[in-house]
């Protein structure tokens, strides 16, 4: 009973929210919206029995997500000194009611088609539950990204590499303004706030790395969960925007997609096939690898610059 | 040693990009190497092996699927390789000179260039749908920023157009694919048609229609063609040469592998087929329209490759090896000829600053060799005799022609006629002579201008060969005709 309340809270408060950020009065409003629909987007995975999801959603969909969007509404304030007013409903209503129409008619299609899906998992899943024990570890999730399906992990390392690139070639074209400072530089509480969490971001990106093996975490939430120790450095200004990005970060940034690719194909000229891994120490070297670059990338892609060096 | 060179094909670029992120004009000059000029040697032993030994499937990992990712190479997944490792590679080596390693500029083209490489060499050799989706959003996450490095506020704003429809579209056909996995448990291409006669066929139609549409908005397919024009014409002239040539295409591809290779025979109802070529048709014709309104050269060329795109879809229906080998070929010519095109309206753009029809008088004498690698590849586009594109039209004229099909017969001949008189007013405008007093001695062109236009006029060069040294080809394609159409 509680729980089919818990489950109907969710599901209004989804579909509440989303409804929010659509028509939210202010961008900065929708924001702020998205970033609390994240959260309970998180929870809705989480209800569903998908604990990787929730962590992804909450860590990567709300959290980096939300900076990102609030990061670039800020620099747009900074750049024309006013942001629009105006729902972005209002703006295009014709454009709006017609696209809502066209989602309305697609959640429809889609809710009609799901009554005829066969109610059994898929083969593919019962396979990968059943050839998880040659694989190392025990969870599902680390098994097919790192070892069924390492392919697409690593094509995925690939459009991360390419967001941060093309950001920064936009962000050459366009030249945007540099991140204003925070207003109240020098809170005494602030150093002592960041001694405390900046660490713990690094504990928990390695407890999720660690964990991701037997339990849900993996690569991709430690990298987000380290990212926003790297956020943090960013806006309480102890990190500041380069010119250019030194050899470390370079490395850094191509860290995941190359130790991943060259684990592979030294597998191949052993005479073993492409990308088969050749251990669990692999697999943690691999997501170590991964978890700098992904929490490298989306630093520097907060800070929209090439670079990061330490203010003085 | 052929799985190695199959693996280089999709590895050798990404850690070329790995190694042009690195600092120095060294890095950069040795990525380009290893992964853009092995390309053409690693093609060969594959391609070898398909001629000898038929199509073969490569398991990642060990993972047999369904549970793990193939890779498929097969006669059309070889053209495409192949046209990538040939245009990619004429392209990059236009785009040398205006991205010179070392440069700031530099540093930021090629790790995109050399990702765009990997991500279309991945999209052709997978047979996974879900890793398909992937290769599909890094193809067009590397070939977005590269149109905005044009500099100018509309190239920004046309990339950052094409960026939001391509989302759209990526989660169309991933909604699509998530369904399709639900309902058949499998995402392997060439397990699907087993796994999908059984599945509830509703699901099946809106995930198919899913995938397709986003597919037709990937590949510029009239009416979705909106993004096409400004994204193709704003771009760097390199760009704007693999966007025509390679990247609209992987889109065409998919729909091709998802339409023709992994549905149960007879699934794809008849009426889809006729929409795709009613669509097809509209193309050719609006594109061909839209391409004589212009005056600017990059728009105009842009508009000729909606239309082109037309004929990829128009033979659908037809469903007869000719209709295959004309759609194969197609693809290759029309590719060689539109990079023709592209790169030397870059290199005239350069020479004379402007690319309105207005300002090309006198380009024989001042572009000689760029003007002539235009009309060269024109001759192609409009299906003349003795080009690539003339083979490709009159082997479409001959599969309409022997299927009885006489409103495809007049689209494809209305089609012809648009691209000559596009082709033909371009030209038009590049010969005329306002002030006939004017001094007529060819202005001073660089030796880099002279190497940049060579490589236009060696593609066009390349789109006329296709059209005699035909045979090898069109035989090879033969033999890779979809199985769904090799039992019609």
């Amino acid at each position: 009973m509680i729980e089919i309340a818990i489950d109907l809270i969710i599901a209004m408060g989804v579909v509440g929210l989303a409804l929010q950020t659509i028509l939210g009065a202010s961008v900065f409003r929708a924001i702020l919206m998205f970033i609390v629909f994240g959260l309970l987007m998180a929870m809705a995975w989480a209800r569903l029995h998908a604990p990787d999801l929730a962590l992804a959603e909450a860590a990567i969909g709300a959290g980096i997500t939300g900076a990102l969007l609030l990061v670039t509404w800020r620099r747009l304030q900074a750049m024309d000194g006013r942001t629009p007013r105006v729902g972005i409903a209002a703006r295009a209503p014709w454009l709006s009611i017609a696209s809502g129409i066209f989602a309305a008619a697609l959640i429809v299609a889609l809710g009609w088609v799901s009554l005829s899906l066969p109610a059994e998992p898929a083969a593919a899943g019962e396979l990968a539950w059943q050839r998880l024990p040659e694989v190392g570890v025990s969870n599902p999730v680390t098994g097919v990204l790192l070892a069924f399906r390492a392919y697409d992990t690593l094509m995925e390392m690939g459009v991360l590499l390419a967001a941060w690139l093309g950001a920064r070639a936009v962000a050459s074209e366009l030249r945007p303004g540099a991140l204003p400072g925070p207003a109240h530089a020098e809170v005494p509480l602030v150093g002592a706030l960041l001694s405390l969490v900046v660490p713990i971001s690094l504990l928990v990106a390695v407890y999720l790395l660690q964990a991701g093996g037997s339990a849900p975490g993996g690569a991709f939430q430690g990298g987000a969960v380290l990212a926003a120790g790297g956020v943090l450095l960013c806006l309480s200004g102890r990190l500041e925007a380069a010119e250019r990005s030194s050899i470390t970060e370079r490395i850094g940034l191509v860290l995941g997609l190359a130790v991943f690719s060259c684990i592979g194909l030294v597998m191949l000229f052993m005479g073993e096939p492409m990308l088969a891994m050749p251990g669990v120490w692999a697999i943690y070297l691999v997501e170590t690898a991964l978890l700098l670059s992904i929490a490298l990338t989306l630093v520097l892609l907060f800070a929209a610059a090439p670079g990061l060096r330490r203010a003085p | 040693m052929v799985h190695e060179a199959l693996i280089g094909l999709v590895f050798l670029p990404l850690l070329g990009a790995c190694l042009a992120v690195l600092p120095g004009r060294f890095g950069t000059r040795l990525a380009i190497v290893v992964g853009l000029a092995s390309l053409p040697f690693l093609l060969l032993p594959v391609t070898l092996s398909v001629l000898r030994e038929g199509a073969w499937f490569y398991t990642l990992g060990g993972w047999s699927a369904p549970l793990g990712i193939r890779l498929y190479v097969d006669p059309l997944a070889l053209l495409m390789l192949w046209m990538v490792a040939l245009i990619g590679g004429l392209a990059a080596a236009h785009a040398w000179h205006d991205f010179r390693p070392g440069t700031a500029a530099g540093e930021r083209f090629w790790p995109l260039w050399l990702l765009l490489t990997a991500a279309m060499n991945g999209l052709f050799l997978s047979a996974d749908l879900f890793n398909l989706y992937v290769c599909l959003e890094l193809v067009t996450l590397a070939a977005i920023p590269l149109i905005a490095m044009a500099g100018s506020a509309t190239a920004v704003r046309a990339a950052m157009r094409y960026l939001l429809l391509a989302l759209l579209a990526s989660l169309a056909y991933l909604l699509g694919v998530a369904l399709l996995y639900n309902s058949s448990g499998t995402l392997d291409l060439y397990l699907l048609p087993d796994a999908l006669a059984t599945a509830p066929a509703p699901v099946t139609a809106f995930a198919l229609a899913l995938i397709g549409t986003g597919l037709l908005l990937k590949g510029a397919v009239f009416p979705l063609h909106v993004w096409l024009p400004q994204a193709h014409a704003s771009a760097p002239g390199p760009v704007s040469a693999v966007l025509s040539a390679l990247v609209v295409k992987t889109a065409i591809y998919l729909l091709y592998r998802v339409g023709l290779w992994s549905l149960p025979a007879g699934l794809l109802a008849d009426g889809a087929m006729l929409l795709f070529a009613v669509l097809g048709a509209g193309a050719l014709i609006y594109g061909g329209v839209l391409a004589l309104l212009q005056d600017r050269l990059k728009l105009v060329i842009a508009y000729s490759t909606v239309a082109q795109l037309g004929y990829l879809l128009l033979a659908l229906p037809l469903a007869s090896l000719a209709a295959w080998q004309a759609l194969t070929y197609q693809m290759l010519s029309h590719g060689l000829a539109k990079a023709a095109m592209f790169l030397a309206a870059a290199n005239i753009l350069h020479a004379i600053g402007s690319d309105r029809l207005s300002d090309l008088e006198r380009l024989d004498q001042r572009t000689p060799l760029s003007l002539f690698a235009l009309a060269v590849a024109g001759v192609s586009i409009m299906g003349l005799p003795p080009s690539g594109g003339f083979l490709a039209k009159w082997l479409l004229l001959e599969a309409a022609w022997r299927g009885g099909q006489w409103g495809l017969l007049s689209v494809l001949i209305l089609g012809s006629l648009l691209a000559a008189a596009y082709v033909f007013r371009v030209l038009a405008a590049a010969l005329r002579r306002e002030d006939p007093s004017e001094a007529e001695d060819a202005e001073g062109i660089s030796a880099i201008g002279r190497r940049q236009a060579t490589y236009a006029m060696l593609l066009a060069l390349l789109a006329l060969v296709t059209g005699f040294a035909a045979a090898p080809i069109l035989e090879l394609m033969a033999t890779g005709i979809p199985p769904t159409w090799g039992a019609a």
